[in-house]
Formats: C-alpha cells, structure tokens, sequence
C-alpha cells in the first residue's frame, strides 16, 4: 500500500496512454487543425513575407521602411487615435455602464439592447450615418448654427474629431457590455458597509468601487485599444489625409502598390504592438498586486 | 439625572465618544416608517445608555431591521427622531452619524487585506500611520485575529469574516454599534462561541451595542435590554429577566417563554393575590395581585418550568399525563387536563422525579409564576 503510494504522480507516457487523453486528444483536433491551418499558418507565411526580398533573400528593409518617414508617422498616429479611441470608449463606457447598473432589471435590458442593436449593422453604414449627422450641413452642425453656438459649423469630419467620434462609437458596446458585467458583479451593499463607517461618495467610489471594477477597467480599456489599432472603414472613411491609420496604409500597400512585403512587414508590427499591450496590462496588474501583498505584510 | 436599571460601563476606554450628561448614547423617539399601506414601525421610542447592550428581538417584519436600518440611516423614517450623544440625526447620512455597523454577510472588501480592511475607517478619520497600525493590531489581537492581518477575507472562514467585521465596526470606537443578525449565516456551535465572545468584548470595551436578532437564546444570553417586537410595534422593552417573569404581553409571554395559556375568569382578590377560575378545569387558580376587575376574563400564562405536577387534586387542577420526553437534565411532559379539549398542558420537570405517561397528577403553580393577561386585549 505505502509502496504503491510512494509511486508519485503518474507519468506523462501513462497520461497519455489513458483513455480519457486519447478522447480528449480526438475533441481538441478539429480545433488544432482550424487553428494550424487558418490562424497559425498565415501569421507565419507574414512573417516569412516580411522578412523576403524580391529575390527571395533575407531582409530586414521592409521593417526598416515600415519603422522611417511616413509610415512611422502612420505608426505612430495609429497608436494617438487608438490611445484617444480608448479613453473615450472607456470614459463614455463606464458612465453608460454605471448609468444602467442604476436601471430597473426590465429598463436595464432595454438600454443594453440600445447599445448593442447598432451593432448588428454594418460598420460601414454606421460610419455613413455618422458622416451624415457630422457634416457641415448635418443634424450636429445645423442644430447648433440653429442655437447661434459661437463658431458653428464645426468642422466634425475628415479630421481627427471625425475619426474619435466614429471609432470611439464603434467601441462603445464592447467597453459597456465587458463594464456592464463587472459592475454588475459589484455587492452593493459593500458601498453601504463603507458608508455607515464614514466614507463619503467620493471616497467610496475611489477606494471601494473604482478598485472592485478596475479588472474591467483595464480589459474594457486594452480591448478598444486593440480593436482600434487595426480599424479600417471608420478612420479611412471619417478622416483626413493626416488621419490615415496603419491599416489603411496596408491596403493601400497591397491594393495600389502591390507591395506585399511592405503590407505583411506592417501587419506584424500591428501584431507586435497588440501583444505588447497585453503583456503591459498584466504586467501592470501583476505588479500592482505584488506591491499589495508586500504593503500587506 | 443618574439613571438607575441600566449597565454601566465596566471600564471606560481611551477615545471612547462620552456618553452625554444624562448617560444616553442613543434615544429613539416616535419613529415611524410605512411602506404603502404596510406599517413598517410605529412610533417606537426607546432609550438607551452608554455601554447597555440592547437587542431587537422579533420574527421577521416585526419591524426590528427597520429600525435599525432608520438608526444607522440607511432607510428613512416617516417622522419621529433618532439621538446619538445627544445630536439630532434623524435626516442625515449614515456616513455622517458616526456609528459602527456589522452586516450578516460580513461585507468586508475583498479587495483589501484584513489589516486593511479594519484600517479603513481609521483613514478616513485621518489617523496617523502608526497609530492606525497600533489600533489595527490591537483590535485584531482582541478578536484573537492577530497573524490574520496579511490575509485576503476570502482566505478566512466565515467566523473569521465576521470578526473581522467586528474588529473594523469597533477600531474607530464608535458610540454605538449596530449589529444586524451577524451571527445569521453561521452554524450554531460557532453561534454560541461567538455570542461569548462578543458579549465579552461588548463588556471590556464598554461598548453600546444594538444587536438585531429572530434568535430568543442569542437574545437571553447577550442582552442587557431587550426590545421585543411584533408588527412594527414594541412589545416590551426589559431586561431577559423582567421579560421572562412578568412579560406585559401574551405576545412576549408565548415568544420567550413559550408559556401554556389557561382562559380562566377573575374570580376575586385576596390580600396579594388574584383569584382565577379556569373555564375548563374549574380549578381556582392562584396568581400575583393583578389590577384586573373581578368578572374579567383572562388568559392565565405558565411557563412549563414553572409549572410541578404534585398528588392528583393538590393542585389547582388535575390531569393524565400524555406524553414524558427525557431531555437529559429535564422531562418534558404533555398532560391532558381533565374536563375538556384544549391543547396538552406543557410541563419541564427535573428529571428523576419526572411524571411517566399515563400516571395521574395534579398540577401546582407558585402565585407569584403566574402572570394574567386580559382576553380582550390580546388575541394570540
């Protein structure tokens, strides 16, 4: 008995030879194949791309070009107008969020359809819509050269103002919907607890509930920055020349130029940055929850 | 001015709110609150003095939460007034009343370290680093939590959790505590443990405590006074043993002392005591001198405890004995009285020289066990 005990833990050659791996093996292919075959295969044959040159030999110009002059300029308001897209995402988010979790159960569903429903168009006939309302001549505008705003008509499109409000539109029920749930996991009664010790609104919401949906926050915030940094319709549409993101210039590579090299060199830089910020948020969060535990001790 | 019938504080603590002059921590006025149509609570008043330990005690919608949701200014009432120290704070915010609340569900924030959690009052009153540190790991050490401090509430049991709520409702010394059911979600024999070691740190501190509970024994044991309530309205407001010798209702008679009810008629007075003649028996029954006109017909309340079972027509009635539980130290017997139909009369005898079933016997009474409560004034 003791000796069968001391055994340890059962080996990798046993696991793999038991049944329940082989069953688990046989449900994952599918998987693994779609995965090897649409999602891994391509990423590679970018990479691969990137780094060829016309010849076939190896390179690194392509990512030298994507990283000089104009496309670093591209670059680098890619990442402004996703930074901006989400904080404004988020901001917004978070009031509507907060605004429904306030709402009666039946309401509450309601507004969340209000929010999500746009969604289901397509993002080119939403930009349109908004291009519609933006306009000098639009309902925004006109409504306020109507009320004698000083300075209306603004000029709400083809510049950076256009490409936010579009884009941030287009986050908007991702942030709600990922806030919505967070908030909604919140014990109220954890704010009450807080207040019957002397905690005022302000202090409750900083130190009780801003730390409670701060997980959210950070994911709701990573989301639309990721999501924006390779949005195409809505900035190529609602923007200006000075506007032009990293994936209008990858079509515009492709499509016009007939670079591929170029465009797949680009793609992978996107690809970087995105994965960068993700190791950034769970950097920040894994340090913010060490210092916790050390201020604890 | 002094008032007299009320604890005092065994010691008094440094940082601890003085009571003001008259010695009142808390006075409660007329308070009312409706809910529609539904009388919440109706115009309950009390007062209570520095360092008292005073428990709601009540069925559910008896009104006892409400109230103590109207003190801790988490619900508003439709008139009345709520005094702490001697401050009116009947309109304001709970966060402005200065009182200490411990939940059933403990409520501690998940998000902060048990140290934390009790430090949190303390920084919002702007107390110092060290002295916040000082008074957590005092207060913890108190509720025995010392070496908890690091730890997330969720890596503590529930008995843990709720000192700790404990700790962090007591640390910035309020001047009154109010503890709605926090025993509620814990099985019984922590129930018992920590009902001790509340009461025990209540004592130490000094602290004034309203305690709300649907639990009679959690009631006895850790109360000073207790508030029996029924429908929004205030029974009785004594100490465990006033209410348990001479309760002033049917309601509280039956409530914590389960008593057995005989209808009877107010026969006469005799020097000390009342006459009753019970309608079934027609025994004559003796009670304390009540101030009730001959003719009157009463309810005659009994505790089983207070009831003994003697030779067959000693007593002031006689009876077969139905059932005899064997309880450990007791007997618990059911005796069918003679001459009618109503509910077996409940008896708690020692054991040993406890009545076995089917035997004949009488049953006796102390006058002064007996209390009298008109029919047409109580229902139940």
């Amino acid at each position: 008995m003791a000796a069968t005990l001391t055994a340890g833990p059962a080996r990798p050659r046993k696991l793999l030879a038991s049944r329940r791996t082989r069953v688990g093996i046989l449900y994952a292919l599918p998987v693994v194949v779609y995965l090897l075959v649409l999602f891994v295969y391509p990423i590679f044959s970018t990479l691969l791309l990137s780094l060829k040159n016309a010849d076939g030999s190896f390179t690194l110009h392509w990512y030298a070009d994507a990283l000089t002059g104009v496309n670093l300029s591209v670059l680098f308001t890619t990442l402004r107008i996703s930074a901006e897209t989400a904080v404004l995402s988020l901001v917004f988010g978070f009031l509507l969020a907060q605004a429904i979790t306030r709402l009666k159960p039946m309401l509450a569903g309601l507004a969340m359809l209000v929010v999500v429903v746009p969604h289901f168009i397509s993002a080119l006939v939403r930009t349109y819509g908004w291009i519609i309302l933006l306009g000098d001549k639009g309902l925004v505008n006109q409504a306020m050269v109507d009320l004698r705003v000083p300075g209306a008509p603004f000029q709400l499109l083809y510049n950076e103002i256009g490409v936010v409000i579009g884009t941030t539109s287009m986050m908007l029920p991702y942030t709600v919907l990922l806030l919505y749930g967070v908030m909604r996991g919140v014990d109220r009664r954890l704010l009450a607890a807080a207040s019957s010790m002397g905690a005022g609104r302000v202090t409750i919401f900083r130190r009780i509930y801003l730390p409670l949906v701060a997980p959210g926050l950070a994911s709701a915030g990573l989301l639309s920055f990721i999501l924006s940094l390779g949005y195409y319709i809505t900035p190529a549409l609602m923007g200006g020349p000075k506007q032009t993101m990293i994936a209008t210039l990858i079509n515009q590579q492709v499509t016009k130029d007939n670079q591929w090299n170029g465009a797949a060199a680009q793609g992978v830089i996107l690809l970087l940055l995105t994965l960068a910020g993700l190791l950034l948020v769970k950097l920040a969060s894994s340090l913010g929850a060490s210092r916790k535990k050390r201020s604890a001790s | 001015m002094a008032e007299f019938g009320v604890a005092t504080p065994s010691l008094t603590v440094a940082g601890n709110t003085p009571a003001t002059a008259s010695g009142k921590a808390l006075s409660v006025v007329a308070l009312r609150k409706t809910y529609g149509d539904v009388v919440a609570v109706d115009e309950a008043s009390m007062e209570i003095a520095a360092g008292e330990f005073v428990t709601f005690l009540g069925a559910s919608g008896s009104g006892k939460t409400t109230t103590l949701m109207m003190i801790a200014g988490f619900c508003e009432p439709d008139s009345g007034t709520i005094t702490v120290g001697g401050r009116d704070v009947t309109r304001l915010a709970p966060q402005k009343r200065g009182l200490g609340f411990v939940f059933q569900q403990y409520l501690l924030f998940p998000h902060m370290t048990v140290s934390e959690n009790v430090a949190f009052p303390l920084t919002l009153r702007g107390v110092g680093k060290d002295e916040i540190r000082r008074r957590v790991g005092e207060t913890l050490e108190i509720a025995g939590l010392s070496g908890f401090g690091g730890r997330k509430p969720r890596e503590l049991s529930g008995g843990q959790q709720q000192r700790v709520a404990l700790c962090r409702a007591l640390v910035y010394r309020p001047p009154v505590i109010l503890m709605d059911e926090p025993l509620g979600a814990l099985d019984k024999k922590l129930r018992d443990q920590l009902q001790v070691e509340i009461k025990a740190i209540q004592q130490e501190l000094g602290l004034t405590v309203i305690y709300v509970t649907h639990d009679q024994e959690e009631a006895l044991v850790m109360s000073d006074r207790i508030a029996v309530m029924r429908n929004g309205l205030i029974e009785q407001f004594d100490t465990p043993r006033e209410l348990f010798e001479r309760p002033k209702t049917a309601f509280v008679a039956d409530f914590l002392g389960a008593a057995n009810f005989l209808p009877g008629r107010v026969e006469k007075h005799d020097g000390e005591h009342t006459l009753v003649r019970l309608d079934q028996s027609g025994g004559l029954v003796k009670a304390r001198r009540h101030q009730l006109g001959s003719g009157t017909s009463v309810k005659v309340a009994v505790q089983p405890g207070r009831l003994r079972a003697c030779a067959p027509d000693d007593g002031f009635c006689t009876g077969t004995v139905e059932t005899a539980t064997y309880v450990g130290t007791l007997v618990r017997a059911g005796v069918r009285i003679d001459g009618g139909d109503a509910p077996l009369l409940r008896l708690e005898v020692p054991a040993g020289r406890g009545p076995v079933a089917g035997e004949r016997v009488g049953i006796s009474v102390d006058p002064d066990d007996v209390n009298l409560f008109p029919t047409t004034e109580q229902g139940g």
